[in-house]
């Protein structure tokens, strides 16, 4: 009864009927085109029936010509509940209240997502949605349109070949491919390759240019290894390039002291919680391992963030570990390889990425006031190609 | 209503096979069972009591009697009664015997 649905909406009326022209009145009413649902018969002069909200007026109308009393019983429906809910200011403003809660936290951004992108690039295009008001916790409402965005990143951050914006709910995806540059300057400078140190060549590969070395050659510090010139005094120069791995020595000189001291924790841990508000601590938990004698200490401090804004208060967690101090007397042969690591350690530093420690020797060897002193060779191949550029007499 | 008009009426009805109280302009009247009964084409409620429920027709009315009656629905011709029902009467105007 589909009927009966819909009435709920236009409201509906439990109307208690007194009077003698019972029949007639309903009658009468049927004809104008009322509805009526539910009579019951409660006395002969009086009945209950249910009826619509909308066909009132004629009920009012059609009273006084039947001599019928009508009074309400109950009322039912969504305009009953309206009425209800408006003289309920309470109940409205927080209906109000809620509706307006949602509509916020719909139409907030939860999440900004960015794939595709190495990380460097990914913070910049970042920083740069941040600076069109893109970022989690503000509003959609007023926010740039995702084609906008789009076309506005593309234009600022230069190393972006495309990106995709997209917006899925409360979140914004973005897909990004980065721009693979090629090098701008294609236009060759004449160049020679020449030995950045003294070394023996293992090995060469020449790319570009015509090689002047061989293999097995010794080179000194600053012997071409190979020309831009393509053929002998033809005035015809390109930029060489190309790898020359050759061995190189090192020599270091390194003291180890032949004591070792060692801070041991058996690692048990006791800590102690504070909350910190501006300059204030206060203590929450563990205040009583507070003591610190013989026992190293670490501070950990949290601070919470709400919607990017911190809070103005920070958990302080300390933690103590109890500690063994010992020393160790160390033999000669571990000081040599104390020294020869720490040795390689400062080597390795100094030295490029693709370069190889293939030996280490040590030299010389000797013991004073308590500490070893080593001379130790180190055998190295390493890239010693570098680019001069030639500069030309015109 | 004129004898004549009332035979030609009835006449058409049977050489169309056209429903009866269309032509005749006569209630229709249907039951479930003896719990619901479902007036179509009356002219007028006369009496309504959880008892008896009277209703006119064209040519008479109809007394439906019954106990816990109830009227679920009311249009302008049409009636739903619930309840249990005991008899469907009819009285013809013309016999003054009925009520």
């Amino acid at each position: 009864m589909a009927r009966h649905q819909l009435d709920y909406f236009y409201g509906l009326v439990t109307v208690h009927v007194k009077g003698t022209l019972i029949e007639a009145f309903l009658q009468a009413c049927t004809r104008e085109g009322t509805y009526i649902t539910n009579v019951k018969h409660i006395s002969p002069n009086e009945i209950e029936m249910t009826i619509r909200l909308k066909d009132w007026t004629i009920y009012r109308k059609l009273r006084k010509k039947y001599h019928c009393k009508i009074k309400i019983v109950n009322r039912k429906g969504i305009p009953f509940l309206y009425h209800r809910m408006i003289t309920k200011k309470a109940v409205l403003a927080a209906f109000i209240c809620g509706i307006f809660a949602l509509l916020l936290l719909a139409n907030t951004l939860w999440s900004v997502q960015i794939k595709g992108l190495p990380p460097e690039l990914e913070a910049t295009v970042e920083s740069q949605l941040e600076e069109y008001g893109v970022n989690e916790g503000k509003l959609t409402i007023g926010m740039k349109d995702p084609n906008e965005v789009q076309r506005l990143l593309l234009e600022d951050v230069p190393d972006l070949l495309w990106i995709g914006v997209k917006k899925k709910g409360t979140s914004y995806q973005l897909y990004g491919v980065m721009k693979t540059r090629q090098d701008p300057d294609e236009t060759t400078r004449p160049a020679d390759l020449v030995a950045s140190k003294k070394g023996m060549i293992t090995k060469m590969f020449i790319t570009k240019g015509r090689p002047l070395v061989s293999v097995n050659e010794v080179v000194e510090k600053g012997t071409k290894l190979a020309t831009g010139e393509l053929k002998e005094d033809s005035d015809e120069y390109v930029e060489a390039e190309g790898e020359v791995i050759a061995e190189t020595w090192y020599k270091a000189e390194v003291k180890v002291p032949s004591t070792k001291q060692l801070q041991l924790t058996d690692g048990e841990k006791s800590s102690s919680y504070a909350l910190i508000v501006g300059s204030l601590r206060i203590p929450l938990w563990g205040w009583w391992n507070d003591d610190t004698k013989g026992m190293r200490m670490e501070e950990d401090e949290k601070q919470w963030e709400v919607f990017g804004w911190e809070l103005p208060f920070k958990l302080q967690v300390k933690s103590m570990y109890s500690e063994n101090s010992n020393i160790n007397e160390l033999t000669s042969e571990q000081s040599i390889k104390q020294g020869t690591l720490t040795a390689k350690r400062t080597l390795r530093q100094q030295l490029s990425e693709e370069a190889e420690i293939i030996e280490e020797k040590v030299l010389h060897q000797s013991e004073e006031n308590g500490k070893v002193k080593l001379i130790l060779l180190f055998k190295v191949h390493e890239n010693i190609a570098v680019t001069k550029y030639i500069t030309q007499g015109d | 209503m004129v004898k004549w008009q009332k035979q030609l009426r009835s006449w058409v009805g049977r050489y169309f096979d056209l429903p009866s109280d269309v032509m005749l302009d006569l209630p229709r009247i249907t039951t479930i069972g003896s719990i619901h009964a479902y007036i179509e084409n009356h002219t007028g409620l006369l009496h309504f009591s959880d008892q008896e429920v009277r209703l006119k027709y064209r040519d008479g009315h109809i007394s439906i009697k019954g106990k816990e009656l109830r009227i679920k629905m009311m249009l302008k011709e049409e009636l739903l009664l619930e309840g249990t029902l005991d008899s469907v009467e009819f009285f013809t105007d013309q016999k003054e015997g009925g009520k």
